[in-house]
């Protein structure tokens, strides 16, 4: 698998994670800023944000990511990396997201 | 790390303690006023009366603050409790000074026993009040913004208020204070009703509604226009209650804490108009309802302060008061919010461990929003009927309402418990 396939793949498994509260998966949330895939070692490097610093279901996210990517063939370690530069903000919640929030 | 507040969660016992607590006192407060909505009338300085008041916020309201706190100081903080053992050792301290007091006010049986059990009461509430805020001052930072310090002057106003409760207490037994103890007792009311309370609503509110709302840039100046003015206001007001009469102080704090409530309205206003979750569920509906009933509480307030009432009109117009802060705003505000708690928490402690694994339910989906919405619709219309039967002076039209908001406290157990058996 190509490092653009591999990154392609995590990128889909996250759409079975889920914000607990509004039920939008954390892609369609736009709460994933950036995968990296390093073949050599197998490790994935996930680079994900919350709506808010305080979210009180952040580790519980963190939590899913790992679980749900290191069920990926090939992948042998992930990390999470949480960060707020830049900030969430609702413009990064994707058209499909937009749409199950009840805009359009 | 920053957002990884769900490491420092309390133990789910804990706070199931206290949320179990107040939903069992909810109950048992419908029940009650079930029972005195007949002769619901007179001056509010009588056993029935005390005991209601007592009965909602002790039994009901300030265990599900207590609980919620303890559950979001973490989060909000991001800080660990300090010692889990000691809100153990409030909660013990609590809940047998409380039953107490509440059985001996509304009797108004006033022997040894009432100090005693309203120092245990006072303990508890002190003990609760230090923990909660020596934990959030661990962190500095956060408890220097808007929020922390909402939260902060909330707890600060609750030792106020426990202490000013716990001397009405004596008093009540061996009459030595030299201040009116009716004026006393209002300073009591307000400062635990608007001090305590109100800021923890609007401070806790500001961070939940635009967690919960997906909603980001409410300018934060009514905020802070909020804090300053209900907290100088209360200040005013207690000011002149307990070395008063000011007149023109109180009219001052009035429109303080009037113009406070304003600025909290207009920041809820821009936080609903910025989000992002369209569609307003039972718990938001609930929560505007509580806000409107803040509003009618400060308009009847007015009414009592400025217009020349007959006594009866006098008397109706407190009871009126009363119905709208305690079951009005502070009931449905906390009913709201535990519907967004609970099952999260329920989530959080029985789903959480497999996400990523296997496709869960939401939080919300822990519940149907019908349930939700026939237990909103009952407690709104029950606390409409209760208040036009008290205004109207109607015993039926009392009665109606205390049966329709007995049955909405029932229902709202019930939805609680159908949270807590869910499992994956």
């Amino acid at each position: 698998m190509t490092p653009e396939e591999m990154k392609k793949e995590v990128r889909t498994s996250l759409y079975d994670v889920y914000d607990p509260e509004t039920g939008l998966n954390l892609i369609d949330l736009g709460l994933i800023y950036d995968v990296e895939w390093s073949p050599e070692n197998g490790e994935v490097k996930v680079t994900m944000t919350f709506t808010t610093p305080a979210c009180p279901a952040g580790g519980v996210m963190i939590s899913g990511v790992e679980r749900r990517v290191s069920t990926i063939s090939g992948v042998e370690q992930v990390t999470v990396d949480v960060t707020f530069e830049p900030p969430w903000t609702p413009e990064k919640i994707t058209p499909e997201g937009r749409r199950q929030l009840g805009w359009g | 790390m920053k957002g990884l507040a769900t490491r420092y969660a309390p133990s789910f016992a804990l706070v199931r303690a206290h949320l179990g607590f107040g939903i069992v006192g909810s109950v048992l407060f419908a029940a009650a006023l079930g029972g005195a909505a007949w002769n619901l009338e007179g001056h509010y300085f009588q056993g029935k009366i005390l005991g209601l008041v007592h009965l909602c916020a002790l039994g009901w309201i300030l265990p599900i603050a207590f609980g919620a706190m303890l559950q979001l100081v973490p989060v909000l903080f991001e800080v660990p409790l300090r010692s889990e053992r000691t809100a153990w050792a409030a909660l013990g301290l609590y809940a047998i000074g409380g039953i107490g007091f509440v059985g001996h006010i509304a009797l108004l049986a006033t022997v040894a026993s009432l100090p005693l059990s309203a120092f245990l009461l006072f303990l508890g509430v002190l003990l609760h009040a230090t923990h909660l805020a020596l934990s959030a001052l661990a962190n500095p930072v956060r408890a220097r913004s808007l929020t922390g310090l909402f939260v902060l002057s909330a707890l600060a106003w609750l030792v106020f208020a426990a202490s000013l409760g716990f001397m009405l207490a004596i008093h009540l037994w061996h009459p030595y204070l030299s201040v009116n103890h009716l004026m006393a007792l209002r300073a009591h009311a307000h400062a635990a009703g608007l001090g305590f309370f109100g800021l923890l609503i609007m401070g806790v509110g500001f961070e939940l509604l635009e967690m919960f709302l997906l909603s980001h840039g409410a300018p934060a100046w009514p905020g802070w226009g909020a804090l300053a003015l209900v907290n100088v206001g209360l200040v005013a007001l207690c000011w002149n209650f307990l070395a008063g009469p000011f007149p023109d102080l109180a009219l001052v704090g009035a429109a303080a804490i009037a113009l406070g409530v304003v600025c909290f309205a207009i920041r809820v206003q821009m936080i609903l108009a910025r989000r992002m979750r369209r569609h307003l569920d039972a718990s938001a509906w609930l929560s505007s309802g509580s806000v409107l009933c803040l509003l009618g509480a400060l308009v009847v307030a007015g009414t009592l302060s400025f217009a020349g009432l007959g006594d009866d009109m006098q008397n109706r117009l407190v009871l009126a008061y009363g119905l709208l802060a305690l079951p009005g705003f502070m009931g449905t505000m906390v009913v709201g919010q535990l519907y967004k708690i609970v099952p999260f928490l329920i989530w959080l402690h029985r789903f959480s461990a497999y996400v990523g694994l296997k496709k869960v339910p939401t939080a919300s989906e822990l519940l149907d929003e019908r349930s939700r919405e026939i237990q909103a619709a009952l407690m709104i219309g029950g606390l409409l009927l209760l208040l036009a039967g008290v205004l109207a002076g109607q015993s039926l039209l009392r009665l109606a309402g205390a049966a329709t908001f007995f049955a909405a406290m029932v229902y709202s157990a019930r939805n609680f418990l159908v949270v807590h058996g869910r499992r994956p």
